[in-house]
């Protein structure tokens, strides 16, 4: 496999959001066929922005959590161009729960340019939807791995990754705000994206020097949607080593160490002299 | 209007004497010539109901009896990780508003409101939009913790535009930091109560302030995720006048209900003598 690190952010960004780029569903039906999607936050409604459902992977039943963004316009208007309401992160957690209740890993996969930002979401409390799952992933006593496939946006992208362990897809972003909607917040110029991406630091390279995540899985020469088969074997085999440690992990291990790894998450910035114990040695 | 019994009246308006804010010289609510003394002794808030807006010290003082605020990790310093030069370098705009006598969007401590001990954590606005950043998050986070293990009520004072976009993603997972220690807080079974103030947005929305136990908004404050600004960008929508309002967050089930300053302390004091067990 080649590493291109001769793209600019910009172009990393391009790829994240290629047309093409394997999505969601594309990875779960690989690594599990027997996926079976299930619906509905129980409270009145369905997001499509969010798969979930319950797959065989590994020897093992395993709750898949994923934004799903569509392939052509009439899916991705049906999707919400993978911009979630709360009656998404309601249904993840609603899965979450259940997946707690069997034993299940879970998987999230992450891919949303941010939660959906219109008035619907707003009159139904999205704020207050994603506060409470981020909150409530430190509680599900079940191993949790996230990984960011496309875009990582914002704190619609937190609310579902939330993991003892967090890994990227090469050519995919990890972003406080996609680079528009920062140029927007610092500059009120979307206009100025380019350069405000490059500021960000939202590569995987970037997060992984940070200590954010903990892998960053190598993609196909020329990106993931130039080969779904290998994109999914590669991050398959990331995923698999990951859970295999982590579901031989004591419960009250596996949440203390998720506690503290997002407590401590930016002790590798050495802030200050008096910034915080650091993460302590973890599960494998 | 709240109900108090007059064990609560006795609570003070104000815990301090507020200091001085920029204020227009007259209401725009009424239009009335303001008394600059009178209206701080009235938690800054008209006869006619106008809320002027308190930041930082103000509401320090306001929370916290007469010299028992005793501010924590203030010497947490922020730095400028990406070496960050848009529009302009985040270091100057650091040192700018630290020469301005102000210390980050969040500062936390301890006090007593009425005589009970509490913790408190307060945004200012001021202060880069009152942006949640890893210093605003570090002392959230250690402040809850302090009051989960000491089981001291903790009392938020939100005013914030949301995660800090010149501290980039280590800023969004803030959001993170602090709810898991919400999460512990309330495991603990402490009581904690979120102040909305105006405005509440983005990752502060979207992370600790409306965790509250009881959630408590200003009149007036704006409180949402994303921005009208933002919301008409995207989709071109028409806002209704009292978009994201308290009022609306509170026909939405967001807040428990929207109290005005005047009677903040009292119900503040009463829900702390009610959740402590
Ligand atoms: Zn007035």
């Amino acid at each position: 496999m080649t590493k291109d690190d001769t793209l600019t952010v910009w172009q990393v960004v391009e790829l994240a959001r290629h047309p093409e780029r394997p999505y969601a569903l594309d990875y779960i039906r690989r690594w599990a066929p027997d996926f079976v999607e299930l619906h509905g936050d129980r409270l009145g409604a369905d997001d499509s922005a969010l798969v979930g459902g319950v797959g065989s992977w590994a020897g093992r039943t395993v709750m898949f959590l994923g934004q799903q963004k569509g392939r052509n316009f009439p899916e991705r208007v049906r999707r919400n161009f993978g911009m979630m309401h709360p009656e998404g992160y309601r249904k993840a957690m609603r899965l979450a729960r259940q997946a707690a209740k069997f034993r299940f890993p879970v998987v999230c996969l992450i891919d949303t340019p941010g939660a959906y930002p219109g008035a619907a979401a707003e009159e139904r409390g999205i704020a207050a939807a994603i506060a409470h799952s981020i909150m409530e992933w430190f509680w599900l006593p079940i191993p949790v791995v996230a990984a960011v496939i496309g875009e990582g946006g914002s704190g619609g992208a937190l609310g579902m990754a939330v993991g003892d362990r967090v890994v990227m897809l090469e050519n995919s972003i990890y972003s406080v705000a996609m680079p528009e909607a920062a140029a927007s917040i610092v500059w009120r110029d979307n206009s100025r994206k380019v350069e405000v991406a490059e500021q960000l630091q939202i590569t995987s390279r970037d997060l992984l020097a940070m200590g954010v995540v903990e892998e960053v899985v190598e993609e196909p020469a020329g990106g993931a949607h130039t080969d779904f088969d290998a994109t999914a074997k590669a991050l398959e085999r990331t995923i698999l080593r990951y859970l295999e440690a982590l579901t031989r992990t004591p419960t009250e291990e596996l949440l203390q160490h998720r506690y503290e790894r997002f407590r401590y998450i930016d002790s590798l910035i050495h802030a200050d002299a008096d910034f915080g114990p650091k993460v302590g040695s973890g599960p494998a | 209007m709240i109900t108090l019994t007059p064990a609560y009246k006795d609570v003070p308006l104000v815990g301090s004497p507020l200091p001085e804010i920029p204020l227009p010289t007259n209401c725009p609510g009424c239009g009335v010539g303001l008394d600059r003394e009178e209206l701080a002794d009235r938690a800054y808030v008209c006869d006619c109901g106008h809320h002027f807006e308190m930041r930082g010290e103000a509401w320090i003082a306001f929370l916290a009896d007469l010299d028992s605020w005793a501010e924590r990790w203030a010497d947490i310093r922020p730095h400028d990780l990406l070496n960050w030069r848009l529009p302009k370098p985040y270091s100057l705009v650091i040192d700018q508003l630290r020469s301005e006598g102000l210390n980050e969007a969040v500062r936390t401590g301890t006090c007593r409101l009425g005589g009970r001990p509490v913790w408190a954590g307060v945004f200012d606005f001021r202060f880069v939009g009152g942006t949640l950043s890893i210093v605003a998050g570090e002392r959230l986070a250690r402040g809850l913790e302090a009051a989960a293990s000491e089981r001291v009520p903790y009392i938020l004072v939100a005013a914030s535009g949301g995660a800090r976009m010149q501290e980039g993603v280590l800023a969004l997972l803030q959001m993170a930091k602090v709810n898991a220690a919400v999460g512990r807080l309330h495991a603990a079974g402490v009581p904690y109560f979120s102040v909305l103030t105006d405005p509440t947005f983005g990752g502060t929305a979207a992370s600790l302030a409306l965790l509250g136990d009881v959630n408590v908004a200003e009149p007036g404050a704006k409180i949402g995720f994303t921005g009208p600004r933002v919301i008409k960008q995207a989709t071109y929508a028409d806002l209704p006048a009292d978009f994201q309002t308290a009022d609306f967050q509170l026909a939405r089930g967001q807040v428990d209900m929207v109290v005005p300053r005047t009677e903040l302390r009292p119900l503040l004091a009463h829900l702390v003598d009610l959740y402590s067990t």
